[in-house]
């Protein structure tokens, strides 16, 4: 059995300070101009292959502290991880020694079809054996403890009988694995089913927290008139969101802070100015 | 209350445009789910096939993308290796299946996407080349090359790499000068410390190398002048990772 992640033990590799999720755009820049930036955070699944881009991820891994996210693993799958992909994971893990790994508490596996989308599990006690069970294989499996991120949903289940939150709490209670807290998911699935977003925030364990992300959502009113916020990672952190940081530093501490941004990817000024601002606030807090 | 398996085969079946399923959520949720799938696939389908997207248009290649991705939908999470089956695809696809050099295009482009991000491997060192030397004549002829996984050969029956070239280079010079029956092209694709290169051979060198790569022994492929040295250049570029005898 691994030692659960515990924040207390864990903190060192990646700094409590805000980071930049790192994204093809910028690759030359980073290289050639190598900004002041606490720690980067990349796409496992980007990586996988070698050549160039491998080559890319060992130079920022030279100079900066890095943590890998894993977008493809599906921990939430019924019919069992991709032994190919969580090899694949093991062997980056490993050539890379990145400072924190982590997944989605989601599905995009089914019937050996990958959706290329992090899908909603329902919070049923058998989807919960099932995330522990592969939260499990993939630790044993990379020999270290994991950090779940909870997602953004738009539907919920009519048979989920677990507020999410303590699904999460549950998972890394069970498996030993940390938390990664999305401010932005929580804003946002909290807007589309009328949940309250601090306690949300204050259900979690404060130890299990290994890492927070920020991003922008937008909002889209659908065909119905119904408003739903969108986590699309293309714009600005809202201030709601700044706000919930805040709240989050309050109750967690400082933590290793991510500035995501994942579609029309602006000038990267733009992120270390979004990651400027956590620091400022961070240190307001 | 459908078991998790169930429940996620069937919203997977709808998300790749099915039926609605019983104890679904509003469609019009599901919808945003649809929309990001789709957009992702089509954009790794679009990054993989830049040449195709820029000779059909925008327009034309994601209506071509939409139904490929839900008759071929990605089998794992890595989608560096996804659309291997996009050329045979294109060339029964109505309204492309008439352009004979479409599909070809399209394989030259996944033999660059293969060759870009295979795995890194160690070439064939000195001391290996040494004692590959060092052995005799009928040994020699014994010897099979295990090729490096971002090396590969490729036969068009169409000049579609030069049209690959000219679309890419938005070269229109180069594109009007291309005689779509000047083929067929034998092409060598490999990753260098410079990029992807992909250039012509001659037919015997193609057919020798090839063979070499299928991993034949070297007696069975070394058939013909001239191919002592275009061995030694493969040794020399590093196409060979490993001898088996």
């Amino acid at each position: 059995m691994l030692e659960p992640f515990d924040i207390k033990r864990q903190a060192g590799p990646i700094p409590a300070a805000a980071g930049i999720g790192l994204r093809f755009p910028h690759h030359e820049q980073v290289l050639h101009t190598h900004p002041e930036v606490p720690w980067f955070e990349v796409h496992a699944e980007n990586y996988f292959g070698g050549g160039a881009a491998r080559r890319t991820l060992e130079a920022v891994r030279r100079d900066y502290p890095l943590s890998l996210h894993g977008v493809g693993l599906s921990l939430g799958s019924a019919e069992g991880l991709d032994p190919m992909h969580l090899q694949r994971l093991a062997e980056l893990t490993q050539a890379i020694e990145p400072g924190l790994v982590s997944e989605h508490l989601s599905w995009s596996i089914s019937g050996g079809r990958y959706f290329a989308d992090l899908l909603p599990l329902p919070m049923t006690e058998e989807a919960l054996e099932v995330v522990c069970c592969h939260v499990q294989q993939t630790q044993e499996r990379l020999k270290r403890p994991i950090l779940l991120e909870n997602p953004s949903t738009y539907l919920q289940f009519r048979h989920s009988c677990i507020p999410e939150w303590e699904f999460l709490a549950a998972v890394a209670a069970r498996t030993g694995c940390g938390i990664l807290c999305d401010l932005n998911n929580i804003f946002v699935s909290a807007g589309n089913h009328g949940w309250d977003p601090l306690t949300y925030l204050h259900a979690l364990p404060e130890r299990s927290i290994g890492e927070l992300h920020l991003a922008g959502h937008a909002t889209r009113t659908l065909e119905n008139g119904r408003v739903v916020r969108i986590d699309n990672h293309g714009s600005r952190v809202a201030a709601e969101v700044w706000t919930l940081y805040e709240e989050a530093l309050r109750r967690f501490g400082a933590r290793p802070t991510l500035i995501e941004w994942d579609t029309d990817i602006p000038a990267f000024e733009v992120l270390q100015d979004q990651a400027a601002e956590a620091t400022d606030r961070a240190r307001a807090a | 209350m459908p078991a998790l398996r169930e429940l996620q085969s069937a919203m997977g079946n709808a998300l790749l445009g099915g039926a609605a399923m019983e104890h679904m959520p509003e469609s019009l949720l599901l919808d945003i789910h649809r929309n990001t799938s789709l957009g992702t696939l089509s954009n790794a389908l679009s990054l993989t096939f830049p040449a195709i997207r820029r000779l059909v248009g925008a327009g034309f290649f994601e209506t071509a993308a939409q139904e490929f991705i839900r008759s071929h939908p990605p089998a794992r999470a890595y989608l560096n290796d996804y659309g291997r089956e996009f050329p045979a695809f294109l060339a029964q696809f109505p309204h492309a299946a008439g352009l004979a050099y479409l599909a070809d295009v399209a394989r030259l482009e996944w033999a660059v996407n293969c060759a870009l991000h295979a795995p890194d491997a160690v070439p064939l060192d000195l001391a290996a080349l040494g004692a590959l030397a060092a052995l005799a004549p009928a040994q020699m002829a014994a010897v099979r090359f295990v090729p490096h996984p971002a090396v590969c050969t490729l036969r068009l029956d169409t000049p579609a790499d030069a049209i690959w070239r000219a679309v890419l280079e938005q070269d229109d010079a180069a594109m009007r000068s291309i005689n779509p029956a000047a083929g067929p092209a034998w092409l060598l694709i490999e990753r260098t410390t410079l990029g992807i290169q992909v250039r012509r051979m001659e037919r015997m060198a193609w057919a020798f190398t090839q063979r070499l790569f299928a991993g034949e022994p070297l007696q069975a492929a070394l058939d013909g002048e001239g191919l002592d040295a275009l061995l030694a250049d493969h040794l020399a570029s590093g196409r060979f990772t490993g001898i088996a005898q």
